[in-house]
């Protein structure tokens, strides 16, 4: 017989361009706030300004000195985020609730894109630009992607399963849908899963220039400068940020009073093997269509989709066909938004970020807008919710896309409490 | 203790001077075996020295800096 256990959300973290923790966040979008602004970048031909969603963070209000010089900012992000996640689901205090949960039995999953870039950019600059004979002896901890769940492990006291998913901008999806199959296969009782991602270096910036698919400073100011399925649109807007879930074994969660704000029932996993940079809607309508049979809902039961919507031409016009694709005729009824118009893309964080915003609009029975969608797409002709949120008191399930570079798409359910 | 180390190893991490007792435990001070490595390489680069390979890292910050003081500059300010 296949193990087959429910999976209760019990808490959720969020840091994030529109806001740090999870009701400022969520509160943030339904206002249709953008966090996107301007950011200074001094690269080595002169300074810049890049659109980016950018936090103002302050890491000594969080953690010790002598703790940060082995944290790079994307652990950061991820600790804090788990922090709020925790103390949401009554894990604060690891001496009181591992009466209740084993800590061998809860583990950690984590995805983000490229870990600790920060680092490793330092390290490169330091050794090229100032031309060190030798870096910090903490370089490699501090770069390595895995560093984030190491982390986590640490400041929790977490001692199950630990892995690290780094699957572009699908990176947190998949690692919260992983996290979701060792609760429900058994191999785990709770995992603290999400995603975290610091892209906002050097580097990491120049690359993404070179890939030509950066939005461009919008007229009417930085903010407005993601604008996902509208005409007008030019690019993506690169973002930082941290998002964490506590995944619970379900009966485990209500023996011990644990507050259940959703359940995560349906998960899929599919590649497109097609192209690097170019989506294909078979392969995410794939996704679609085996995340309903995952959690044997129709597609009619879905009552809103945080689309994956990066703003880019391709990816919205294969998004929307891909829902066209899944949903078929019930395509047209269904409210979609892309929130990344105003928290921006967080690239390995954002699968676990939007997520997140299907959970709270589950709970708020309120869904957030497509941002700045003034002028639609016509080829992307689909209810994306523009500019203003909408009350939704019948939503009982939520869907969130991510769809990433390599042709990795993920897509994630979840269920009223 | 030498007061210039005694200011960097405050500045570092965040520790008020006050704090910084001889006898005080590194790991007392929230310095783990990797923060304590960082610190010796700031060392070196700060005052340009050499520190000698250590079988047992340091416990405490007298010994730490009973380590680190002797191979100093005498006029460590300048460096």
């Amino acid at each position: 017989m296949t193990l087959h256990r429910r999976v209760a959300i019990t808490g959720m973290g969020v840091v994030s361009a529109t806001g740090n923790g999870t009701a400022e966040f969520f509160s943030a979008l339904l206002s249709a706030r953008s966090g996107i602004r301007l950011l200074d970048i001094n690269f080595p031909t002169g300074m810049e300004n890049v659109v980016a969603g950018a936090i103002d963070f302050n890491p000594d209000l969080h953690f010790a000195r002598a703790r940060l010089l082995s944290m790079d900012r994307v652990s950061q992000f991820a600790v804090v985020a788990g922090r709020e996640a925790m103390a949401q689901a009554g894990l604060g205090d690891l001496d009181t609730w591992s009466r209740h949960l084993a800590p061998e039995r809860f583990g950690v999953s984590v995805g983000t894109g490229s870990g600790g870039a920060g680092s490793t950019d330092a390290a490169y600059t330091a050794l090229l630009e100032q031309k060190v004979a030798r870096l910090r002896p903490l370089t490699v901890v501090l770069a390595m992607s895995n560093g984030i769940a190491a982390h986590m492990t640490m400041e929790f006291g977490l001692k199950g399963p630990s892995s690290t998913v780094s699957n572009a901008c699908a990176s947190s999806a998949t690692a919260i849908g992983e996290a979701f199959r060792q609760i429900r296969h058994g191999y785990a009782d709770a995992m603290l899963a999400g995603g975290a991602e610091a892209p906002l270096n050097r580097g990491t910036i120049k690359a993404w220039q070179a890939m030509h698919t950066l939005a461009k400073l919008h007229t009417d100011g930085a903010a407005a400068s993601c604008r996902p399925f509208s005409i007008d649109r030019t690019g993506l807007v690169l973002a930082e940020g941290a998002a964490m879930l506590v995944l619970e074994e379900w009966e485990s969660a209500r023996r011990r009073g644990a507050p259940i704000l959703a359940e995560l029932v349906g998960y899929a996993s599919t590649s497109d093997a097609h192209h690097l940079t170019q989506p294909e809607a078979q392969g995410q309508a794939r996704a679609i269509t085996q995340a309903l049979a995952d959690a044997s809902l129709n597609a009619s039961e879905i009552g809103y989709l945080n689309a994956h919507g990066t703003a880019t031409d391709i990816g919205d016009l294969v998004e929307s066909n891909a829902i066209k694709l899944a949903f078929k005729s019930g395509a047209d009824k269904l409210p979609i938004s892309s929130t990344k118009s105003m928290h921006g893309h967080a690239m390995g964080a954002a699968g676990a970020m939007e997520f997140i915003v299907g959970v709270s609009a589950l709970q708020a029975k309120q869904l957030p807008p497509t941002a700045f969608l003034n002028n639609p797409d016509p080829r992307c002709n689909l209810d994306f919710i523009p500019l203003t949120a909408r009350d939704c008191s019948g939503l009982r399930a939520v869907m969130s896309n991510s769809f990433a570079f390599g042709g990795s798409n993920t897509v994630l359910i979840a269920k009223a409490a | 203790m030498n007061s210039d180390l005694i200011a960097l190893f405050s500045e570092t991490f965040g520790i008020s001077e006050e704090k910084l007792l001889p006898d005080a435990t590194l790991e007392s001070l929230g310095l783990d075996s990797l923060a304590v490595i960082e610190f010796l390489f700031q060392i070196e680069d700060k005052f340009g020295i050499q520190l000698p390979d250590q079988a047992t890292p340091p416990r405490t910050l007298a010994e730490m800096m009973k380590l680190i003081d002797p191979l100093l500059p005498t006029d460590v300010t300048a460096a």
